[in-house]
């Protein structure tokens, strides 16, 4: 008997030949493994996010009666780490030997600006992508809103999927496969203390309820209490987006690694009217002490006072902004659904490690330790993935 | 005892349910008085320590228990202010006596006349102090006294000038206690000491607000009413505020926009708690306009904001899904991402210092909105009042409030507004003044 759809079968045993023979056997049933190239693709509000699937273990039979644009396309992707002028595959993110449904290779994580959308479309088209009659699994917002010039511009069909529904997917799984034999999941030990503050590796293992908080241009909150049954409890549209476009308006930068390079040389108490300052001290009634933020941006209402600070002061001080405003729904969230473990993802944590320390600490210190914080390694991806698993599940489950 | 028609309950706080008994001209003797506001002097005014002129043995007394904290069953001397020190501006409140015999006139000191007169005849202090005359409130019956009570505000950066003229009227010589509230209360403490050897009663902002707001409420009773809500949000031809009594008021949401965020849920008069607070408030949105369009006050932002278009500056659902996010109700029109249009730099070349002033406004007052609405949900409360300096003068973030409540709860929520905004806090201080708890 055959199976093809989980990845974790065990069809890799036997000699070459036979798992071909299996192999041809299982691909004209009904219920068959998808054509290569398989793809997974995340079309977000500022990001495109694509994992890519390149079998290792292709036999000398097949890579012969590979199509040309086949492989074109595979050694395009697989021997280059930037693509175009803002196309980037993170390398260390790479899941190397990951069988997925039947077949072992490497999974790859490309992400490129959705304003570069029509180039990719072209070069699908000039890659003569339709011709493989491959389905390309597509989710975020960009799976509707560009569906259309899939279609004109490239002939490309695309299976739009719901992008929390992949979101969740693809996060259990990829903690389920783990990242190359080390834990996915980890959390901060001693957020508050920039001297002992460290990563700490945890494992999602019986995960539910889970509070998961997707920050990318915007954020959603979603409360998962199972692999198919969760509700989105809330979001916020003052996300990474939020964080990028003030700090571009505020700097002059315009990238998300120069806001954050400014971010993390300049001091936001410059910028932010803390507790202290209107009450001198804490404000011990309401258990808020005097370092904690009164009104953000609140001293600049003061000509003194913008004249005083630097470019770096303001990235910081917006970074803190959003970030503090996303920890406090966030905990809320977790407060009223009574959920303990909070799960950030998203491409705003990307390289991000000041907005991490500062969600760990704050989830932490409002909730007197009773809520933690958690991160994934692949951050912005898990809607990619997800696309992807849709991709290679068959029409009916065992 | 025998009262000489001016029978009152039993209870200390009966002169605050604004009642309207003729008051007497005459000076009462302390027999005749309710015991919450018994004067222990003939005349009732402040008077210089050196300048009065004892009319019982109890001078020496009463003058010692005048100086103390305002003990409970004296009404205090004259001037009556409350005084709310926030982050950003200190809002003022002062009771202006009507019913001033001319006796009383006559023993009246200096000083204490000229801070009368300076306050009521002028609508304008310094450069900075503005005194709300469409909010004055008059007819007042407070602590047995009828006048008028005025509301004033000065940026809080012009307390050093305030302390300054405090001193030079010898404010201090009144003996009177200045019940103040609001950080500053605590944070200036020691200035308001050393500088107009001034003792100030501190007070917590929200007792205070939650006390001025109920008193409020309770005694306007000619005008606009001071609760209201609006109609028809959506509709700019068809949005309209109308009245809203608050009778039964409890458990009530209360959202406090100063330069910071309060939320708080109130059971009863006395029993209410702090539900969280956001620092996304007042302040932040004149401290991203000013750093985004050059203004520098807080009226000329909102001019900015109201010629704006915030829908250049932020990314909607629409402009990344196409249309709606179905699946889980988001309208093609709503915000996905703040700003999330401005990492391009054609869209930011394109827009305007209006539109930035616009979705300034708009990202601060949702994001208000969406967690004022998390909270009302959490508490299993219906009605939602908002108040603080943030909404004055600010129709657009009063009516993107009261259309944010009404949508995204489907009608459950309401959202209520009160016409004194920002001043409850000092109506409180000046509550504690005239009853202390």
């Amino acid at each position: 008997m055959h199976y093809l759809h989980r990845g974790d079968d065990a069809e890799c045993n036997g000699s070459p030949a036979k798992r071909c023979r299996l192999r041809r056997r299982t691909e004209s049933v009904r219920r068959s493994r998808p054509p290569f190239p398989w793809f997974g693709m995340d079309i977000g509000g500022t990001l495109v996010k694509l994992v890519y699937f390149e079998p290792v273990d292709i036999t000398a039979e097949e890579e012969q009666e590979e199509v040309e644009n086949l492989k074109s396309i595979r050694r395009y992707l697989t021997s280059n780490v930037a693509y175009g002028k803002t196309g980037v595959r993170d390398v260390h993110l790479e899941l190397r030997n990951l069988t997925m449904c039947g077949r072992t290779g490497n999974l790859h994580f490309i992400r490129f600006p959705t304003q570069a959308m029509p180039r990719f479309i072209q070069m699908g088209r000039d890659k003569n992508f339709s011709s493989l009659h491959t389905t390309l699994c597509a989710t975020g917002g960009g799976a509707y809103k560009f569906e259309n010039d899939f279609r004109s511009m490239a002939d490309l069909e695309l299976l739009k999927l719901d992008e929390l529904d992949c979101l969740i997917r693809g996060l259990l799984y990829v903690d389920r496969v783990s990242f190359n034999g080390h834990p996915e999941c980890y959390y901060f030990q001693n957020p508050a203390d920039t001297e002992s503050c460290v990563k700490k590796p945890c494992t999602l293992e019986d995960p539910f309820p889970m509070l998961l908080v997707n920050i990318g241009s915007g954020v959603s909150i979603l409360a998962v209490y199972s692999e198919n049954d969760y509700k989105r409890v809330t979001g916020t549209s003052l996300g990474g987006g939020t964080f990028l476009g003030l700090c571009c308006l505020l700097t002059g930068c315009e990238t998300f690694e120069e806001a954050l390079e400014m971010a993390s040389k300049g001091d936001s108490t410059n910028v932010d009217k803390l507790v202290k300052d209107i009450y001198g001290g804490d404000y011990e009634r309401f258990g808020l002490q005097g370092s904690a933020v009164a009104s953000s941006f609140g001293h600049m209402m003061s000509q003194d006072k913008r004249d005083s600070i630097s470019k770096e002061d303001l990235a910081r001080a917006t970074l803190v902004t959003i970030t503090n405003n996303i920890g406090s729904i966030a905990r809320m969230c977790a407060v009223n659904e009574k959920i303990e473990r909070v799960v950030f993802v998203g491409n705003f944590l990307r390289i991000n490690t000041v907005s991490m320390k500062l969600l760990a600490y704050a989830m932490d210190f409002w909730s007197k330790g009773q809520l933690r914080a958690l991160f994934l390694e692949h951050e912005g991806y898990f809607g990619a993935v997800g696309a992807l698993m849709e991709l290679l599940k068959t029409t009916e489950d065992p | 005892m025998a009262h000489n028609g001016h029978q009152r309950g039993g209870d200390d706080d009966d002169a605050i349910d604004g009642d309207d008994e003729t008051p007497t001209k005459q000076p009462r003797s302390d027999d005749e008085l309710p015991a919450s506001c018994r004067r222990s002097e003939p005349d009732g005014e402040a008077a210089a320590a050196g300048g009065r002129a004892p009319s019982d043995g109890r001078t020496s007394n009463s003058t010692a228990r005048r100086r103390s904290d305002s003990v409970k069953k004296t009404r205090p001397p004259f001037p009556w202010f409350g005084m709310d020190i926030g982050g950003t501006l200190v809002k003022l409140v002062y009771f202006e006596p009507k019913d001033i015999t001319a006796e009383e006139e006559q023993e009246e000191v200096e000083n204490l006349k000229s801070i009368r007169r300076y306050l009521t005849s002028n609508t304008a202090y310094g450069t900075t102090g503005i005194r709300d005359v469409h909010l004055e409130l008059q007819d007042l019956t407070l602590c047995g006294r009828t006048g008028t009570l005025h509301f004033i505000r000065f940026p809080t950066h012009d307390l050093p000038a305030f302390l300054q003229m405090g001193r030079s009227k010898h404010f201090s010589s009144l003996h009177t206690t200045l019940c103040a509230t609001g950080g500053g209360a605590y944070k200036f403490e020691s200035d308001f000491r050393t500088m107009a050897d001034l003792q100030l009663h501190k007070l917590d902002e929200l007792d205070c607000l939650i006390r001025g707001v109920l008193y409020i409420d309770s005694v306007v009773s000619r005008g606009p009413s001071e609760c209201y809500y609006f109609e028809n949000p959506t509709d700019p031809d068809r949005c309209v505020q109308r009245p809203y009594t608050l009778e039964n008021p409890y458990p009530l949401l209360l959202v406090n926009i100063g330069s910071g965020v309060s939320i708080l849920a109130v059971y009863s008069e006395n029993n209410y708690k702090r539900v969280t607070g956001t620092s996304l408030g007042g302040g932040t949105f004149l401290g991203l306009c000013c750093l985004l369009t050059g203004c520098s006050t807080f009226e000329e932002a909102l001019e900015m904001a109201s010629q704006g278009e915030s829908t250049r500056v932020d990314k909607l659902v629409r402009d990344i899904y196409g249309g709606d996010y179905e699946r889980f109700g988001l309208p093609g029109w709503a915000v996905a991402s703040s700003f999330g249009n401005m990492m391009s730099k054609e869209k930011r070349e394109s827009v305007s210092k209006a539109d930035l002033a616009r979705a300034t406004l708009v990202t601060i007052t949702n994001n208000i909105g969406s967690i004022t609405r998390m909270c009302a949900l959490n508490e299993n409360i219906e009605r939602v009042v908002f108040v603080g300096n943030f909404l004055r003068v600010n129709t657009l973030s009063m009516k993107l409030l009261a259309y944010a409540m009404d949508y995204w709860s489907k009608g459950q929520l309401k959202a209520l507004f009160l016409q004194h905004e920002g001043y409850f806090g000092a109506v409180g201080a000046l509550l504690e003044l005239l009853h202390p708890s």
